[in-house]
């Protein structure tokens, strides 16, 4: 086994074990679709127009929570300088860490999504486009959670940076995810299956990128 | 007995120089090696690996904590870092690691290009996760390392924590949690062993063992450097004081 498939599944497990699992997000994930139409009103019309966007919306900010705790608990139990000398290098080392966690605590949102999706009158092949939106989204957002929580670690109410952080960088991907749900509403596949490629491909250069900024935002935090 | 013979190899000579600031030598007996800790199996042989630090500075912000370090360590050598708080000597321990920037001077740690490797790092904190047992962790680390699993309980046996290797730190006391960080050390079997204030939460016991421990790794080769408060008795370790606080 190498190393990133032994940190990806350490990760997984401690996330599962230690950290509630997927509850967490998934709570938060409910709690936002569900309070969405108490606060709009109960018109079949307008849910099913907000639908995709409110997906969207909450799984953005279920997955800032994911990002507290992510780098946090590794600076102050000294784990991370136990990672910055080990034999794997540290951008490969972040990417394995923060997806192994995503693997651990967000595999729920795409489900909670086409359930949300359901809930609020989408049709069959509309909520397949919700879901694969937000399972190709994912790996993005948490890659740029992870970041702001690298960067935020070892800072007293670090939340609050992570959100600075995370939620400009998050936008593209919002759009892409939530427009795919979109396109499909408003008839037009070929656009919806383009815009979810388009989500898929911003996650692929995110995972190329984002952890050179990981681990330089870990370096940072040993000096 | 092998070991002994392999330790003596590299007789603690004053291999150490230390400029502008003062120096102290302890010079003992051999360690005697016990069966615990002498028959810990299956771990590759160490390569014999050397360190040298010339005309070091030591930064923390942008004030100039120390200047003039130089020492050299060879194989089967320990050093302590002694001074008073604030006297940089996590700073010296960080600086070694590569997790700080040396402010001058120059530091050879092996002769890889990748000094990290080389590295098995006891901070002031233990890297244990509250949650994961010491089995799976253990596993993990020995893993990272490229190091068989089969030696962690011979390792933790030697540390007198056998009982506890499916326990989770959070359920145990602090002082069974560093010697679960001991542990890591060992399993790791990397040559140089940085440790900041290992005894710290220590019973008597537990020097004990932390200390036979430390004459196994260094009857096989393996340089230790320890900042520490406590007079640790260490056979043929060398002294480095760091003097006064800043």
């Amino acid at each position: 086994m190498s190393g990133l498939w032994r940190i990806l599944a350490r990760e997984a497990g401690l996330a599962w074990a230690g950290g509630g699992g997927a509850a967490g997000p998934t709570a938060f994930f409910l709690a936002c679709i569900t309070l969405g139409p108490l606060a709009i009103g109960a018109e079949s019309e307008t849910l099913v127009t907000v639908g995709p966007g409110i997906m969207g919306i909450s799984a953005l900010l279920a997955v800032l929570q994911f990002g507290e705790r992510s780098f946090a608990d590794d600076f102050f139990d000294g784990t991370l300088e136990l990672y910055a000398l080990s034999t794997v290098s540290l951008p490969v080392l972040a990417f394995a860490k923060v997806m192994g966690q995503a693997i651990a605590t967000l595999w729920a949102l795409p489900l909670i999504g086409a359930l949300g999706s359901m809930m609020y009158g989408l049709g069959g092949s509309e909520i397949l486009v919700v879901f694969c939106g937000l399972l190709s989204a994912i790996p993005a957002l948490a890659l740029v959670a992870g970041f702001a929580s690298a960067l935020s670690a070892g800072v007293r109410r670090g939340g609050l940076l992570i959100s600075l952080i995370a939620i400009p960088m998050m936008i593209p991907v919002l759009v892409f995810a939530a427009g795919a749900g979109r396109a499909a509403l408003d008839g037009d596949f070929d656009r919806a299956w383009a815009t979810v490629l388009l989500t898929l491909a911003v996650s692929l250069g995110t995972s190329a990128l984002m952890p050179f900024g990981i681990a330089a935002a870990m370096r940072s935090r040993l000096g | 007995m092998t070991d002994c013979a392999l330790f003596s190899r590299t007789s603690p000579l004053l291999q150490c120089t230390v400029f502008a600031l003062t120096s102290a030598w302890k010079l003992g007996d051999m360690p005697s090696m016990t069966n615990e800790t002498a028959s810990i199996p299956d771990l590759s042989d160490l390569e014999a690996q050397s360190l040298s630090v010339s005309g070091l500075a030591l930064k923390r912000g942008d004030f100039i904590l120390r200047e003039d370090i130089s020492f050299a360590l060879n194989p089967g050598d320990a050093l302590f870092l002694t001074g008073r708080n604030g006297s940089g000597k996590t700073t010296l321990l960080r600086t070694l690691a590569g997790f700080l920037p040396p402010a001058e001077g120059h530091i050879q740690l092996g002769k890889s290009s990748d000094p990290a490797e080389l590295i098995a790092w006891l901070g002031h904190t233990d890297g244990l996760k509250p949650n994961e047992t010491l089995r799976k962790s253990l596993r993990f680390w020995s893993g990272m390392a490229g190091q068989p699993g089969k030696v962690i309980m011979p390792v933790l046996k030697a540390l007198d924590i056998g009982h506890l290797i499916d326990r989770p730190p959070a359920r145990m006391s602090r002082g069974q949690q560093r010697r679960g960080a001991m542990a890591r050390l060992a399993v790791m079997n990397r040559p140089f062993w940085l440790m900041d204030e290992p005894a710290g939460p220590l019973d008597r016991a537990g020097r004990d063992r932390l200390g036979k421990l430390v004459a196994w790794h260094r009857s096989r080769g393996g340089i230790v450097i320890a900042a520490t408060h406590q007079d640790l008795d260490w056979a043929g370790a060398q002294r480095l004081e760091l003097g006064g606080g800043l």
